[in-house]
Parts: structure tokens; sequence; C-alpha cells
């Protein structure tokens, strides 16, 4: 009786090992399959940017690209005598305003009322050079209120103005 | 069990035992042996066998459901890779000088082939420069393979393929394609049709191990580690560009010219006008597009007297203060020799090395020696044959037996002809401190080059030589070389072309010698121009200073940018700068 059962428990092993054996080659195969298929995309993938860089290769090529701004841009090369050093660069030219500032007019006012320049409160003849400089500037100060507009947006009409006052 | 044979014995009559069994018996078995224990031993004998022949199955199972893999990955490789697969080479930069593209190629089976008209019309239709003759032959043979086509076009492959003709079918080949055209050719070399290195770089590949990787049928696959060379692309097309231009402008046989790193020996651009296209390889055959560089030998000229000054103050016997006698002519002999621009006076070596004078090089080179002499040039490597990577090179010619004549010509750079790239390494020693660093294509570390180099003259030595090539821009021939910015120092040399073998009045070879930055060598630059041409511009003159100095110049400020050499402006004279620091150093 023992027996039977021992016989039934290993035939039913086997039919089930069979099936096992069964899905684990059916699997490798199909990622054998898989992987031959990748390969060869990896090959065509290759080949075609070794084809690309070539072609690139021949685009980029310096003869090419110098004919090419030869006929269409007006650069010409560098001589010797058009380099610099650094040290060589002039003073960053004076800011009128502060870029996180919340009145950009009020600093260029500020900024104008240098020592040497003069203002209103001196006597001087009828032009004086602060009066037109507020009538200029009063225009756009007028628009700098607006919250909605971006400091950037704020800024640009100073700007431009501190520019037209010098 | 044990009484088997006993009841066998017993139950089986007398008779049934015949002699034969008795006979056989005999001769398997001992008559004392238990037959049990026989029977066991054969029972326990199948279980083997079977056991065995089981395994052998089992065995084999295991080795086809691995092997199968193998057999799916080769599938997908046919109807590929019959020309070997080549290694990219790229320039020091990483842009592609040379890689490998696929192009089908066509081929027919003939046997296979059902209507051999009807297939001879189709392909003439898509391939126009097909011979219907010559593939109606090809296509009637009995052969088993023909090729009909090597390296057409993808969309010729489509539309032959939509035909569905039998017995007709592509291969990918791998197939050189340089990109650059005629650009980097000499020294990149090209292939044959089989994708084998026959010049140049490719041939050297071949010889480094990827021949016998072509042989073991390994080298199908893109390979994947690329070459690079020393060489750079933007440098090498600016040297290129100006030689076209000047041998055309000079109407000269040739024009050829080299940037040499003095520090590594790498050769950072090459160029020998003209050249040809690799991708076109017949062209190469034609004798005038050879390698002059490399593969030439020529005289020189003054630019030789760079040696022969090195060696009068490398010696101890002269001194930048020593003079010497260039009252001319010099007769020796049965020979004179005269100088371009005769002084007739006594001169200090650096107006030798500036006037270029003949005579004095001459007498300094014989106040040294006719031994030292010889043992200097063959210590700069300029009497045996410089061999480099590249396949193509050259044997210098040197007098047989070598006397005071020879020394004196060779003292002013007649009468021993070298390559050109042997005498730009002889320089570059010179002028990078006394190091003798043999050229290279590959790329190379400083580190790498020292150990490599021998220190051939001093250090000091070397910075006279240097004062003395910036002196010669600044007041002597190279005088149309001085770019501002670049400090270039310079020697120029101008020799008479042996034809029919006499020294030939009409034509000359020019050369200039340019050093980048003369304080603080970096660069070596050789122009050399075969046969140029006087023209207007240049006075009735066909001298170095008037064709090979103003191209040097141009190439120095095309190059010097690429080769981020920063230009200083305002930079003091060779006597306040070289020669100081030189008097502060003793």
């Amino acid at each position: 009786m023992i027996l039977r059962i021992l016989n039934l428990v290993v035939i039913g092993a086997l039919v089930l090992a069979a099936a096992y054996v069964y899905r684990i080659k059916f699997d490798s195969t199909v990622q054998a399959e898989r992987l031959a298929k990748m390969r060869s995309e990896i090959r065509r993938e290759r080949d075609t940017i070794a084809a690309l860089r070539a072609e690139w290769g021949e685009l980029d090529n310096p003869a090419r690209i110098e004919t090419l701004t030869k006929r269409f841009l007006p650069l010409k090369p560098i001589a010797s005598t058009q380099f610099d050093s650094l040290d060589a660069l002039p003073d960053r030219p004076p800011q009128f305003i502060k870029p996180d500032s919340a009145d950009p007019i009020g600093h260029i006012i500020e900024n104008l009322q240098e020592p040497d320049q003069v203002t209103g409160s001196v006597a001087e003849p009828p032009p004086a050079p602060a009066a037109p400089t507020a009538a200029i500037i009063a225009p756009p100060a007028a628009a700098a209120p607006a919250d909605d507009a971006t400091p950037a947006e704020r800024e640009l009409p100073a700007v431009k103005s501190g520019r037209l006052d010098r | 069990m044990t009484t088997m044979a006993q009841i066998t014995s017993l139950r089986l009559p007398e008779s049934w035992r015949s002699w034969r069994q008795r006979f056989m018996r005999g001769l398997m078995y001992r008559g004392d042996i238990d037959r049990g224990a026989k029977a066991r031993a054969r029972v326990g004998l199948a279980i083997v066998a079977f056991a065995a022949v089981y395994f052998i199955i089992a065995v084999r199972l295991v080795m086809f459901a691995t092997v199968s893999d193998g057999r799916t990955a080769h599938r997908a490789v046919t109807g590929d890779a019959i020309a070997t697969a080549r290694p990219d080479i790229l320039d020091r930069n990483g842009e592609v000088l040379a890689t490998d593209v696929r192009v089908p190629s066509l081929y027919g089976e003939p046997r296979r082939l059902i209507d051999v008209d009807e297939a001879v019309e189709l392909l003439t239709a898509d391939l126009p420069d097909l011979d219907a003759n010559e593939l109606r032959e090809r296509l009637s043979s009995k052969r088993g393979f023909v090729w009909l086509k090597r390296d057409i076009t993808p969309e010729q492959q489509r539309e032959i393929y939509r035909q569905g003709l039998p017995g007709i079918g592509f291969l990918n080949e791998n197939k050189r394609d340089y990109p650059n055209g005629p650009e980097v050719s000499h020294l990149l070399g090209h292939v044959n049709v089989d994708n084998q290195g026959i010049a140049g770089m490719e041939k050297w590949l071949d010889g480094h191990g990827l021949a016998a990787l072509h042989l073991a049928g390994l080298a199908t696959d893109r390979l994947q580690n690329p070459v690079e060379l020393a060489v750079d692309l933007r440098v090498q097309h600016a040297l290129r560009d100006e030689l076209v231009t000047a041998r055309t402008n000079f109407k000269a046989l040739a024009a050829a010219g080299i940037v040499l790193d003095v520090h590594t020996g790498e050769v950072v651009a090459m160029v020998s006008e003209p050249d040809y296209d690799p991708n076109n390889p017949h062209e190469a055959l034609d004798p005038t597009r050879i390698n002059r560089l490399t593969t030439g030998v020529y005289e020189m000229g003054s630019t030789f007297k760079a040696f022969t000054i090195a060696m009068a103050l490398d010696s101890g016997k002269f001194t930048l203060q020593s003079t010497v006698d260039a009252h001319g002519p010099m007769h020796v002999g049965r020979f004179q020799i005269h100088d371009f621009e005769p002084e007739n006076r006594m001169l200090s070596v650096p107006e030798i090395f500036t006037y270029s004078s003949n005579i004095g090089a001459a007498r300094t080179a014989l106040a040294v020696g006719v031994e030292a002499h010889k043992t200097f040039l063959r210590k700069m490597g300029q009497l045996d044959r410089l061999r480099t990577e590249l396949p193509e090179s050259a044997e210098p010619i040197v007098p047989k037996h070598w006397g005071d004549l020879n020394t004196i010509t060779i003292a002013f750079g007649h009468g021993l002809s070298v390559a050109p790239l042997q005498a730009l390494m002889g320089v570059a020693a010179l002028m990078n401190g006394g190091l003798l660093i043999p050229p290279t294509f590959l790329k190379r570390t400083e580190a790498e080059a020292r150990a490599l180099g021998k220190q051939v003259i001093k250090p000091q030595t070397s910075e006279m030589m240097r004062y003395l090539m910036r002196l010669n821009v600044e007041k002597g021939t190279a005088r149309k070389a001085d770019i501002p910015g670049y400090y270039i120092g310079g020697k120029t040399g101008t020799a008479d072309k042996v034809i029919n073998g006499h020294y030939s009045k009409a034509s000359v070879l020019t050369d200039f010698m340019a050093i980048i930055p003369a304080d603080q060598p970096r660069y070596l630059l050789l122009i050399m121009l075969d046969d140029p041409k006087v023209l207007p511009e240049t006075h009735g003159f066909k001298t170095s200073g008037w064709n090979a100095v103003p191209v040097g110049g141009a190439v120095v400020s095309r190059i010097a940018p690429l080769l981020g050499i920063e230009p200083r402006l305002h930079l003091p004279d060779a006597d306040h700068l070289i020669l100081a620091s030189l008097k502060e150093s003793r």
C-alpha cells in the first residue's frame, strides 16, 4: 500500500518536473531569441551610429566649414593682435541701480547727486540739470509702483532714463 | 539462491547437458563459482549500462539546451561580414579620421537562378553602371557564388530586394571610410579592397595584432577601442590649406609641412602636398604623390647650420662672442665656397647664423673637427634611418668617405640627404633643452617622452640656439615670419636641387623651421617647398626668406590659436629676453 502511494507520488512528481523543465526550456528559448534579436539590433544601431559619425565627420570637415564660412559669413581669422588678457579689461561701469531695489528711480537720483555734480540747491544759470532730469524720470516713475510688474520690467524704464541723463 | 546450480543440475536430465554447453561454461566460468553471485553481477552490469546510456542522453539534452543559444545568435550574423572590421581612428580631439561603415554588396548564386535573362534585365535597370554582357556571363556560369557588385547604396538594395529575384542576395561588408578625404592622407594611409591596411597608420594597425585577429576570423564585429592619433585635424587642415595656396602661388612641384610638439615628439600635423584621397587609393600610386617628409631624402640647406652652430657651441670651443673669418670665396681643393650675400669680414657666431654664411659655418665645423662633426650628427640621429610608426621610411644618403670637404658642405646643408622629419627631430632636440625624442604619430605624454629621449646637448646650448633662432627672425633671413605676439624663432634653408648629378642653379628646395614661441618652446614647424618659382612680389628671389618664410608666418598665425598658444604682445627682443636669462642662470 505504502509502495503504491509512493509510486503515485513519484509519478506525480515526474509529471510536475517535466512540466517545469518544459517551461524553463521554453522560457530560455524565448529569452535566447530575444537576446539574439537585441544583439542584432545593437549591431544595427552601432552600424547606424558609425555611418552617422562618418557622415558627421564629412559635414564637420574643416575644409567644408571653411568654404561655407567664406561664402556665407563676413567673419575673418583672428589676428594675434586681436587677443588681449583679462587684466587689460577696463573697470566695470558704475551701477545705477541695485538689482533688488524697491525704488530704482530713487537710487538713480541718489547716484546722480555726486559731490562734483551741480544740483538745484545751488544758485545756477537757468538750464539747471536737476530740473530736466526730474522731468524725464517722472513718467516712468508713475509706472514703477505697479505691483504685478517683475523687478526687471520695473528696472527697464529706469535704466533707459538713466542713460538719457548721462 | 545458493542452491541454483544444484537445482538446475538436479532438474535437468543428464542427457540435456550436451558437451557443447559444458564447453561453453568451462570457457566462461570456473567450475566452482557461485551461480547466485554470477546473476547479481549480471544485473549490476545491466544497471550500469542502462545508467550510462541515460546519462549520455541527459548530457546531450543539456548540451542541446545550452548550445542552441549560440546557434540562434549565429544565425543573426549570417549575411554579414566578409571583409574584416578595423578599429576607428580618431584625431587627438576625438574627431573621426577613419571608420568602418557597413555597405551592402550584391551577389548571385547562378545554380539557384531560374531565369537569367529576367535577372539581367531587372538588375541592369536598377544598376545602370553594370555591364549587361558581363553580368549575363557571370550568372550563366556553373559556379555556386559570384560577386555582382561590391558597395551598392541602401536605395539600390531596397529596389533589388523588392524585385524578389531568386538566387540574388546581399552581404553586408565593412568598408573603410575616411570622412575628411585628402586632409590627412599620408599619415593615415589606406586599406585595400579586403580592408587590410597597406600604407600609413592603417598598415601599422595591421602590424600590431589586428592582422592576427583577422587571420583568426575574430575581427568580424565592430572593434570597440578606437585608436587615437597625435594629429589635430584642425591644425592639419590649416597647414594643408596654407600649403595648397603656397604651392599654387609659387608654382612649386610640392609643398610639405610638419608641426611637431618639441616636448613629446608628437606629430600634430603632417602634410605633403600633392597628396591623395584615401577613399580613392589608386591615386596614391602616382609617384608625385609620395610622402616627401618620411619617404623622401633631401639636402636641407642652411637649416643644417643650426646643427653646425649647436655643435660648435656645445663643444665649448666656441661661445656666442667667438668670431670666424668669413672672407670669401673659400677655396677647398678645386672647389669654391661662396656666400649668398658675402660680408667678407670676421663674423661672430650669431652673425654667421643670421647672415646664413656658408663660409662661416664651414670654418666653424672645420675648427671642431671632421670626426667630432660626424659623431655629433650621428648623435643627433641624422645619419641613421629614422623609424616611426609609418611603414614608409628612407635611409639618409651619407657620404662613404667623409673628409674635410664633406664636413665643409654638410656644415651648410649640402652633401648629406636626410628625411625632413629626421632633420626636424634633430632641431627639436636643439630647441627643447637638448632631449632627442623620436617622433611619434600616436599620443604620448611628456613623461613618456622624457623616458624615451636622450640628452644630446647641454640645456644652455639649447637656450643659445633658441636665442639665435629668435635673432634670425628679428634681424636675419626670417624677418617675414615675425608674427606679433607669438615670439617666433626660425632658420631658413635654400638648397640647390641636384638634377642629373649636378647642382642646378635654376631649381631650389627651400625650407623654414620655426619654433613657437622661442622663449618657451612648444611647437616646431617645418615648411618645405620643392622648386618654388620667382614671382613679381619676390623681386626675382626664390630663396627661402621669400617663399617658405612668409608661408610659415601665415601658418603660425592660423595654428597658434588652435594649439592654445596665448599671444603675448610687447615682449622684449631676444637680446633682452633669452640672452639675459641665459646670463642670469650662469
